[in-house]
């Protein structure tokens, strides 16, 4: 028994010797000490393939802006913890951020999940959050404006799904999608972009499981569309695509660029799927802020999730030199007077951005991921897209924009 | 600072009721579970579900019991045959039934997007700080609770009947104990107190999603009791907030070693909670607080 004693009081000991270590890093932050910024990325769990490149793009900026003299003299601090691609687990460390660190800003959630367990605690402790999460719930979260995302949601995605079929010369247009939970708000979305243009839609939801979709098929040829937009994932697509070859169907097909893609393509007969075109977001590459990433980072094409928190860490420090103070308020308060301001002068950087911030100078930050102007609701307004197409069994860029 | 605090211990609180959900079907009828994760989803998703369509907590709270409960049942009649490896591997695969259900059946669960909104009991009258506390208090009751209870279970007939079958089955049921009967009334009523962390998370997170609900968190229950002592309910309290401890506090040592990049440092704390758990096996097998075995009243002679 004596023993028992012994392991509950050490126990004991080095549990409080814990708690008591854990108090330290919050009493080091007094007013003008560093500035914090969290990253919360997926390091380990399903998103972990992204997370480690997203935060060493955010460590390199804030290099970059503290060897320049930091952010109004202050310096950045980055702390950066892991949500583990899981919800519970991303709580806990965003609350460690949030209540230890006390952070100004939270970037980079990257599961929708996550993110929508991380904001209400960001937006209840005054504490700005940016995500690269598309779920289109997110924005709709009372928020207060404490969020902004630089993911397009899906009904943007519809959008430019709908403005491509104008474009090519469409005015009747069959959209087929199984259901997902996104195939509403994406057809509205492409709807509006017809009727906008005096064309007309429909829609058809289906069951992503059949071995085959002539019934569906029949249904789009009575109606007689010029252009169809497939909504579904690979494996749907592949054999909805057969149907679709054997109806004689001679429109224009634009499909995802996650489901029309070279898996798919090296699976179904090359003439099923000529001809397709695909929309799927893209990274502003060619931007200057696109080649400062690549040459900071050493990645030659950075993925999507790595340009956006480039964004969002250079959006808050600039947001945090606007308002002349750091905390999340602030943030809230003056990211649009960075990222949208009408008559500013473009940036593409921290460094630049922050100089001419200190001249008394109005910016406007164009991103690596895009142009970076948001809704009130935080969505961004607009984002370049890749257009391709299917040539000749390979996948041919048409156009970004 | 205090804040973090607050929640920490709320969920060590949490993650002691599922640690005394296991220890209670592991330690007790030597049954592993290693759907934890799915009757925990049962519990916060009854309430959810509940108390959105407009009922009081305490009916929430009461629905998640019953939910957890009855899914225990089912799952007990569905694997009578099964023991050891084999029911662990048909639970895990259980919770995973679950997770799906939840992530597909959107009319009820709201798929991926998962359910937020959970009613905070007297959230908005007294601010979040005072909630924060007040349902700190709340937990740290109920797991006070719960420890009484299982722990006055253990030592009553009942308790010794269930380590009977746990020790051997067979011999169990020779000398008449209803074994059945056992492993139906302690799997119902471990898959409950499991159902009621996952409703008090519930209602103290107001979001889940199945992502909550990934195997991820069975394994720091597992990690929690086999460090407190299997079988003993004090064990497994202390294990919970132990682990709880560990996880929480990796993140300032890591803070703390130079040159260890975020990225290494979340792998070492994935590998840290793999160590643990092999040098506790390794070490003291019987856990923090080994179980003790009542010695056997003297007959008379």
């Amino acid at each position: 028994m004596t023993n028992l004693t012994l392991d509950r009081r050490s126990f004991l000991a080095a549990s409080a010797a814990v708690a008591g270590a854990s108090f330290l890093p919050g009493s080091l932050l007094a007013q003008g000490g560093p500035i914090r910024i969290g990253t919360l990325t997926p390091l380990t769990g399903a998103g972990g393939p992204y997370g480690p490149v997203m935060v060493k793009a955010v460590k390199s900026v804030v290099e970059k802006v503290n060897a320049a003299g930091g952010v109004k003299g202050r310096m950045v601090e980055i702390v950066s913890e892991d949500d583990q691609t899981n919800p519970e687990a991303g709580v806990r460390a965003a609350r460690k951020l949030i209540d230890v660190d006390r952070v100004s800003a939270i970037i980079g959630t990257w599961a929708s999940s996550v993110t929508t367990a991380v904001a209400p605690l960001c937006w209840e402790s005054k504490t700005f959050l940016c995500t690269v999460s598309g779920a289109d719930a997110i924005t709709l979260l009372p928020h207060q404006g404490y969020l902004v995302r630089t993911q397009p949601n899906t009904a943007l995605q519809g959008r430019k799904f709908g403005e491509f079929a104008v474009e090519q010369g469409g005015k009747k247009v069959f959209y087929f999608s199984p259901q997902t939970p996104f195939a509403d708000s994406q057809y509205a979305a492409i709807e509006a972009a017809l009727s906008k243009a005096g064309g007309e839609s429909r829609k058809y939801i289906y069951d992503d499981k059949k071995p085959s979709y002539r019934s569906e098929v029949d249904e789009m040829l009575r109606y007689a569309p010029d252009t169809i937009v497939l909504g579904g994932y690979t494996p749907d697509t592949s054999v909805l695509l057969k149907d679709i070859y054997r109806s004689g169907f001679s429109g224009t097909k634009i499909a995802f660029g996650y489901s029309v893609n070279q898996k798919l393509l090296d699976t179904v007969q090359p003439e099923l799927a000529e001809g397709i075109f695909t929309i799927s977001p893209s990274p502003a590459a060619g931007s200057e802020a696109y080649k400062a990433l690549v040459s900071l980072i050493g990645v030659p094409s950075p993925d999507p999730y790595t340009t956006q928190i480039y964004d969002h860490i250079n959006l808050v420090l600039l947001a945090i030199a606007a308002a002349g103070q750091a905390s999340g308020e602030a943030i809230k308060d003056h990211i649009r007077a960075v990222s949208q301001s009408p008559d500013g002068v473009k940036v593409n950087n921290a460094v630049d951005g922050l100089k001419l911030i200190a001249e008394g100078r109005a910016i406007n930050y164009d991103g690596a991921s895009g142009p970076c102007d948001f809704t009130d609701i935080g969505d961004i307004i607009d984002c370049q897209f890749r257009y391709d197409q299917v040539q000749g069994g390979k996948l041919t860029l048409v156009k970004i924009a | 600072m205090l804040s973090y605090l607050l929640f920490t211990l709320t969920i060590g609180g949490i993650y002691a009721l599922l640690a005394l959900s296991l220890n209670l079907i592991w330690g007790g009828v030597g049954m592993v579970n290693l759907g934890l994760a799915g009757f925990f989803a049962v519990g916060a998703y009854a309430t959810a579900i509940v108390t959105g369509a407009g009922a009081p907590v305490i009916v929430g709270l009461g629905s998640a019991l019953l939910a957890s409960a009855i899914v225990g049942l089912l799952v007990t009649y569905g694997t009578l045959r099964l023991r050891g490896d084999y029911l662990a591997i048909v639970t895990l695969g259980l919770a995973e039934v679950i997770r799906l259900i939840a992530l597909n059946e959107r009319w009820l669960t709201n798929g991926a997007d998962g359910m937020s909104g959970i009613v905070a009991p007297l959230r908005s009258t007294v601010g979040s700080q005072a909630f924060n506390l007040g349902y700190l208090v709340f937990v740290s009751a109920v797991v006070i609770l719960m420890w009484l209870l299982l722990r006055r279970l253990d030592h009553s007939p009942f308790g010794r009947a269930m380590k009977a079958v746990r020790e051997d089955q067979e011999l169990a049921g020779f000398a008449g104990k209803p074994v059945l009967r056992l492993k139906l009334q302690a799997f119902a009523l471990s898959a409950a107190v499991a159902g009621l962390a996952g409703a008090l998370y519930g209602h103290f997170q107001s979001y889940i999603s199945p992502d909550h609900f990934q195997p991820l968190i069975t394994i720091y229950i597992f990690l929690a009791v086999s460090a407190g002592g299997v079988g003993r309910p004090a064990g497994a309290v202390i294990g919970a907030y132990a682990v709880v401890a560990f996880l929480e506090g990796t993140r300032f040592v890591a803070e703390l070693l130079p040159g260890v990049d975020p990225l290494q440092a979340a792998a070492l704390r994935e590998m840290l909670v793999g160590a643990a758990l092999l040098l506790i096996l390794h070490l003291r097998p019987q856990g923090l607080l080994p179980e003790r075995i009542q010695p056997a009243r003297k007959t008379r002679p």
